[in-house]
This record gives C-alpha cells, structure tokens and sequence, in this order.
C-alpha cells in the first residue's frame, strides 16, 4: 500500500519522460516488489506536507437571505436510525431525525455553549449540589395537540429512569427523584452532586415526550413518536426513509420554512456523493474524506465541518478477562503487565502523518479524551507526547521484550478503518512492534471488546458534550464500558470529583490531571478526532452543524434566488 | 396428478421445516449479540439484561425456536430489534421491490440475451457473433457492483439521464417507477443476458444444423421465417430452463444492487440485518426467500407434468 500522501494540492516535480521498453518494464517490476514489501506491511511511511489546518464552517441562519417558503429536503442519512425512541435509542443519527421532531430541555449553540431551548433558563443547582432547578416553557403543545409543562417534563425523565430497557440511566447520574412542583418548574433531586446532568439534558435525555402518546404507544413510542418540534413524524420504511412534515402547533413555526424533510438512508459514501451531485439529495453527511475534496470543488454544493466531540482510540486489554465490568483479572501479556512497553506503543504512533497520509489531512491528531475546543479544555488535557520511535524502542529494551515486540490489533472492516491500521502498523514497526491487523465485523467487534478477546483493539467514540460521557464510562473502575479492564484508583477519584464539581475551570483542571494519569498508564491510547463534514447543495440556507455532529434541518429553506431542486 | 400434488405439497412442507431450523440455527451462529448490537457501545448491564430478556435471548435454543416457529405460524414474524418495526410489514414493503427489479432485469437480460444469442447464431463466424460473444465474455466478468457504480457516475451523475438513486411505486406513478428503475434493472440484468445470449446461441446452433430446418429450408421458406418460426422457437424451451434458474442468481444480485441504487428491496434488508444482528428480521427474510423458492421450485414441477405427462408417470414412482 502507498502510504504517501496523494492530496488533490500535491504537485509531483516535473521529471524527464521515461522511455518505453526497459524502462517501463524495470518500472513494472519495481511497482510489482513495491506492491509485495507493502503487503508484508513493511513500507515506511514517508514523510508528507502536515500542517494543513481546516477551519470550522459550521452553516450560518437563515437570516436576511431571501427564502422560499415551502419546499421538500431530502437529506441522505449514512446509516440507519434504531427506535425513534429517546429513552431507548443508541444510534448517533437518530439524533439527526430527533432534532428535527423532537426539541430538547437544553441545546448546544454554535460555540458550543449550552443555551435553553423548551427550559426557560440554565438550571440553578443548590449549594450542596443535590438539587436541581429549572424554569420550562407553558403554554406551548405537543404535535399532537396535548400541553406541554413540568409535568410532562417530569414523565419523560421518570421513563428514562425506569423503563428496563433504558439507555439514559447512566446519563442521569445519582438522580432519585423528579419533582413538578407547578407547571412551569421541574425539580431534580441527586444522592451526590452530578454536574453533567445539564449536558444530558442537552442530548438525547432532554428530549421530551407526549405524554398522551406514551400512554398510547408505551413500549412502541418510537413507532409514531411525539414531541415538541418544527416537524412532526409522518411515516418510516424500515431501511428506506423516514418522512416528516412541517408541525404548524410549533410554537415558533414562523422560523420555519420548508414543508417537509425525508431522510434517506444512504450508507455507501459512494452513492451519497454520486446522489449529492446528482441533486437527487440536498444533503448528506459523514462524506468521507476521500470525496470531500473533490465535492468541495464543485460550485452547487457547499461543505460545511466542524470538530467532534468524539475520538478514535486503541484499547489496550490490560484486565479484561471475563468481560467488561467484571473484576479484573491480570493478563499474561507484556502490554498488559507493563506500563512501559504500552507506554512504547504511545510513543511510536505518529498521528500526525497517520491523519496526513489516510485522510488527507481532514482529521485531527488526538491524544486524550477531551476535545480541545470545549470549555473543559486545558493545557495538560490537549497536551501531545511527542513521536519518538527511539524511545519507544529504548523502552522495549528496558522492559526486556523481543523486539519486534508481536501484537494483534483488532478493527473494524472498513475501508478507512483497514487503511489506517495499515498506516499504523507501518508507524509502530519503527518503535520496535510487530503489528498483525485483525479485521472485524462492526457487531462482531462490540462482542469481541465486551468479552475481553483482544489484545489491542480500535474503534471510535461519537462522544458526549460532557466529558463525563467521554472518560468515566471507558476509564472508572469496573465502569459498563471499561474493556480494558484498567482499574486505577488515582484516576476513580479525579474522575469522581470532575463528575461533582459545578465549577468549569476547576473540572477542566482536573480533566488535565486525569489525562496525565491515562497518559502515564496508557490503558486507551486515543489516536485521532474526526472533523463532520456534512455536503449540502448551495440551494439552502440555513443548514448547521454544531459540534456535537448532529446536523441541523428544521431552519432550513430553498434560497429564493437560485433555482428549486428537484422535489422543490 | 392428484396424488403427485400432495407428494410435492409435503415434500415442499418438510423442506420448509428443515430451512427454519437452518435459518434459525445459522442466524445464531453468526458472531456478536444482538442486544449488545442494540444497546451500543457504554450499554449499561441492567439495560443489556432487560434487552436480552425482551428479545427472548436469555432462553435455551429450543425454547427460541419453538416460540419462533409457534409465531411464525400465524403469520407473526416479530419485531425488528432495531427499528421496532414488525417484521411482517417489512417485508411487506420490500419484497415487491425486489420482485419488480428481478422481473425488470429478467425481461431486459431476456430480450438482450434473444436477440444476442439469434444474431451470434445467424451470423455464424463473422463480426456480429464476435461482437456478441465479446459483450458476453465482458458482461460475464465485470462485476456488477462495479458496473453498477460506473452508470451511477457516468450515466446519473455526469449526464443526468437517469436518477441516481430512489425508487417510486408503480402505484403512485406507473411511468416514474419504470424511470427510476431501468438503471438498476439493466446494470442486474447485464450478466443474466450474456448467460441467455450464450444459451440461446449454442441451441440456436444446434436447431439451425438440424434436420427439420434443413427440411424448411429446402420448402422455400423465407429466412427470418426459418430463424424465427423454427430455430428460435424450439430453442426457447432451453433458454426458458436457463431462466428459471437465473432466478435465485437475480435475488444474490440484488443485495448488491439494491445497494448501490438505494432501492429499498428485501436484498438491502438482508444486508442491513446482517450488519445489525437483527435476529427476527434476517431469519422472516431468509426463511421468505427459501419459501418463494420453493413454491417456485414446485409450480415449476407442476407446470411440468402439465406440459409432459410422462413426469406424472414417474412421480408414482418416487
């Protein structure tokens, strides 16, 4: 495989023509053994042009730009929503379809700040930490018709609570009780203090539900669900599309503007660029980065990224015997035992040029959990160790290992993710590690990492707007999600006071202690951040992406000075 | 025929019995947990025991069988696991898409195979047969999902011609289904046609050389009406047999072109369920698969014994 970089800026040198006949056999015969050193996996990575920064465009309002009102969007979705169901819903783009049907206690804004969207205001927290208020919106209504207030409010959180099978317990924190004491006011009361319940309220668990439907549907809520939103659902073919159409109950129906929106589920990057082109769709997400440049090029479509909240990391089985959240069991391997031989494996990743060579320099290099344009941001979190190969080796030595040290990394099949491992075993071949690369179905992965069968693993993270959601669940002690299996009790306690403290910079202090502690263990070695690159047509307005991925439909509309799409 | 009729009838039952058990077995076969699929990465262990519970995991294999079948039987196939959606109604939706691109790339891979087939045959040794076997050879080799993505680049996107992807009822607008459907059918009935061409091209051979044309010919009769009348017709009882073999080679194909095209057929279900571990999804669709098979299989046999009754002769036997 070449590993060099092959950007749509590079320039080749101007060389001399090569003469046929020898010459071009010769040139046969070195591609050939070239084509054979790079499957044995041992082509060093050459040194490429980095540096090239991408700067956040993440859409702008609608505003004063003349819009037609009216109009059918068709977005290309690159996988399939689960259950449109707040409570139970796990997948990363039922967000997407959410956000347009379905508002939130809390949103994110462009900077990335939490601002109040069906609360009136940011929560008050008491002294003590353990009780939590806020003010919500009256006088507004569900799609269906029904009132929304506190007490709705307080439906939807005592669900998420104790539905059995519930996927926003977790984010709730130590929450025992809700309280409505009036219709404008909800009162949350916590055993211990847990500053990221503001941030869950801002993602899936601040979704509010019809109450009237719940009782209606209970369990297959998501099959027709119901909520607060500038659209309403209208129908769903499993594996096809979901429709939704503008809800005129909303309460700020006057900013919105398009009469429907279907969401097309697209997953081949292939097709959604070909149809992104095509005009068959006006917007399609997760474009890869192979595509991005040459869509960016053209004129009728606009590419809008934003940084992520999430990260790609390498799991190192240091415990994980018998499966994640059992107790750890020492494991009989020199990564395992050894913080100096994983310490090694940190060292020798050149993230840099790995981000450079397979995704033409579109994604970041990352070395902790914590995304560097949040708040909880600080030197120490978004400090990166150096590559250094000779250090990497020097410490092998050190922890008496044969070198090359032979490991087994399992990833997932696709295609960026086989291209990445190659580029990663070529980077920590020079610091001494014999790297083989196990491809994996996705399912079948999430088993392999649950049960503990692996010796490194890679797989990325969507990622919370809290850091809470980005570190406790993978790193605490016995956590549902540690599959590493690391257990340290210096890195529970940073973790915990991070989790109780309702002062910004103090968290944001000890997030950069806790990321000295992974970076000195190294139980995840996290790798890269992804950029959303998100492609629409230049008909719309009023498309955005904020930093939490998901992107936003509901203000969009037909720019009134261009011609209609399609299904215009 | 009576009594052949109830042979096939329970021959076709025990086979339908036998494939349940293979698809129920073969789906739990495959690596991963469903649950664990559903509830994703930081899943919390109560949450993945109340899942498990649900989707009725955390009983012994008979036990899931027997309750699969039990409700199978009354025509309840579950819910998806991950949409929540019954599966019945899945299908429902998907199955006539498939069967609309299947037949639509079958009528095309027919006609193209039939006229290729009659021109190589007529035109024995000289540029037609060279040129129909060379798009044989070519449309033999080419994958399809390769093919398949050339006409979405050079056919939807550079020249507009045809859409990218999507797909209409024919229900809702009979002229805009068969638009949105003729890349995908010809790019699935591309293979199917060098198949046909090639069949109808050796026994066109074979009835051309043969002693009845030789007959028809020595009677004055006009070429095309030689070709036509007597070569191609008794041909086609041949290329027919091909056809309703390439069948099941359609349906494979359609995982891949359902794909690429966005149609939303059972073959793009498969997939996605696969990918999904979406346990009563994929068992309804492969077990529905295997089914149409079979009723295929046996209208085949039956038609047979209509058009030959020695068969009738030999199902006594059996």
């Amino acid at each position: 495989m070449d590993l060099r970089h092959r950007s749509q800026h590079s320039h080749p040198s101007p060389r001399p023509r090569p003469r046929r006949g020898s010459n071009a056999l010769a040139a046969a015969v070195a591609a050939v053994l070239v084509g054979a050193a790079a499957l044995a996996g041992c082509v060093p990575i050459q040194p490429v042009a980095t540096g090239v920064t991408h700067s956040d465009d993440l859409g702008t309002p609608v505003g004063d730009q003349p819009v037609r009102q009216g109009g059918h969007l068709v977005m290309g979705l690159s996988a399939e929503p689960d259950r449109l169901d707040p409570t139970t819903s796990t997948s990363l783009y039922t967000r997407y379809v959410m956000s347009s049907i379905c508002e939130k206690l809390y949103d994110l804004d462009a900077t990335g700040s939490i601002v109040p969207q069906l609360a009136t205001g940011l929560p008050t927290i008491s002294p003590d930490g353990l009780t939590v208020t806020f003010g919500v919106r009256t006088g507004i209504r569900f799609a269906d018709g029904t009132p929304f207030d506190a007490p709705a409010v307080r439906a939807s959180l005592q669900r998420h609570l104790s539905l059995k099978t519930s996927a926003r317990r977790t984010e709730m924190g130590p929450l025992t009780s809700i309280d409505a004491p009036d219709a404008g006011r909800v009162v949350l009361h916590f055993k211990q203090p847990f500053a990221p319940i503001t941030a869950a309220l801002a993602d899936r668990a601040g979704m509010i539900m019809s109450p009237a439907a719940l009782v209606a549907e209970g369990a297959n809520f998501g099959d027709h669900p119901v909520c607060v939103g500038p659209f309403k659902f209208a129908g769903r073919v499993a594996q096809t599309s979901i429709d939704l159409v503008r809800d005129p109950l909303y309460y700020d129906a006057g900013q919105v503007h398009l009469d429907a929106i279907t969401y097309r589920i697209m997953p081949d990057t292939v097709a959604r660029a070909a149809n992104l082109r095509s005009g068959d769709i006006q917007v399609a997400n997760e474009i890869s980065t192979q595509d991005v440049d040459a869509l960016a090029r053209d004129r009728h479509l606009h590419v809008l990224q934003s940084g992520s909240l999430g990260y790609w990391a390498v799991t190192i089985n240091i415990g994980n015997a018998d499966g994640a959240g059992t107790p750890p069991k020492p494991i009989d391997s020199p990564l395992a035992r050894d913080p100096r031989v994983r310490q090694a494996f940190a060292d020798t990743i050149d993230r840099t040029t790995l981000v450079a060579t397979v995704f033409n320099n579109w994604f970041e290099p990352a070395c902790s959990p914590i995304e560097p344009g949040t708040p909880y941001a600080s030197p120490a979190s978004t400090a990166c160790p150096p590559y250094d190969p000779a250090r990497s080796r020097a410490l092998l030595a050190e922890a008496g290992v044969p070198i090359p040290l032979k490991v087994a990394i399992q990833v997932t099949n696709t295609q960026d993710q086989l291209r990445y491992a190659q580029a990663l075993q070529a980077s920590v071949a020079e610091g001494g590690f014999d790297l083989t690369i196990v491809p994996v179905e996705y399912a079948t992965l999430l088993d392999v990492q649950k049960r503990g069968s692996f010796a490194l693993l890679l797989l990325g993270w969507s990622g919370r707007i809290d850091p809470y959601g980005n570190t406790s669940a993978f790193l605490a002690s016995r956590a549902a999600a540690n599959y590493g299996g690391y257990s340290s009790p210096e890195l529970d306690a940073l973790l915990t006071e991070a989790s109780r403290s309702t002062d910004t910079a103090a968290r944001a202090q000890l997030y950069g202690r806790a990321t000295q502690v992974i970076q000195r263990d190294n139980p995840i070695v996290y790798t890269y951040r992804l950029r959303v690159l998100t492609v629409h047509s230049t008909q719309l307005a009023g498309i955005e992406v904020y930093s939490d991925g998901v992107v936003r439909l509901a203000r969009a509309a037909f720019r009134a000075d261009l011609r209609t799409g399609p299904e215009g | 025929m009576g009594r052949y009729l109830f042979h096939r009838l329970w021959q076709s039952a025990v086979t339908l019995a036998l494939a349940s058990v293979v698809v129920f077995a073969g789906v739990r076969a495959l690596p991963g947990d469903p649950a664990l699929a559903m509830a994703g990465e930081e899943a919390d262990p109560e949450a993945l025991a109340a899942l498990r519970a649900q989707l009725g995991l955390d009983r012994p294999l008979p036990v899931q069988y027997l309750k699969f079948l039990a409700q199978a039987l009354t025509g309840d196939l579950g819910r998806s696991t991950r949409t929540g959606i019954p599966v019945t109604q899945m299908i429902g939706t998907t199955l006539p898409v498939t069967v609309q691109l299947a037949v639509y790339a079958m009528i095309i891979a027919v006609l193209a195979g039939t006229a290729g087939g009659v021109l190589a045959s007529v035109y024995r040794g000289r540029w037609p047969e060279w040129l129909a076997n060379g798009f044989a050879l070519a449309a033999l080799s080419v994958p399809t999902f390769w093919l398949g993505i050339l006409a979405v680049v050079y056919l939807a996107v550079q020249l507009g011609w045809f859409p990218a992807s999507g797909y209409v009822s024919p229900l809702r607008d009979p002229l805009r289904a068969v638009y949105y459907l003729t890349l995908p059918a010809t790019i699935l009935g591309i293979a199917h046609a060098a198949v046909v061409q090639r069949q109808t091209r050796s026994s066109m051979v074979d009835a051309l050389a043969s002693d009845y044309v030789r007959t028809a010919r020595a009677k004055g009769l006009g070429r095309a009406a030689v070709v036509f009348r007597y070569g191609l017709r008794n041909s086609l009882i041949v290329v027919t047999t091909v056809v309703g073999l390439q069948l099941g080679g359609l349906i494979a194909g359609a995982v891949v072109t359902e794909r690429i095209f966005g149609l939303p057929g059972i073959g793009k279900l498969t997939l996605d369920s696969v990918f999904t571990r979406d346990y009563p999804v994929l068992q309804a669709v492969v077990l529905v698969i295997t089914g149409s098979y079979i009723v295929i299989n046996l209208l085949v046999d039956v038609l047979y014994t209509v058009i030959d009754p020695r068969i009738r002769v030999s199902g006594r036997t059996l």
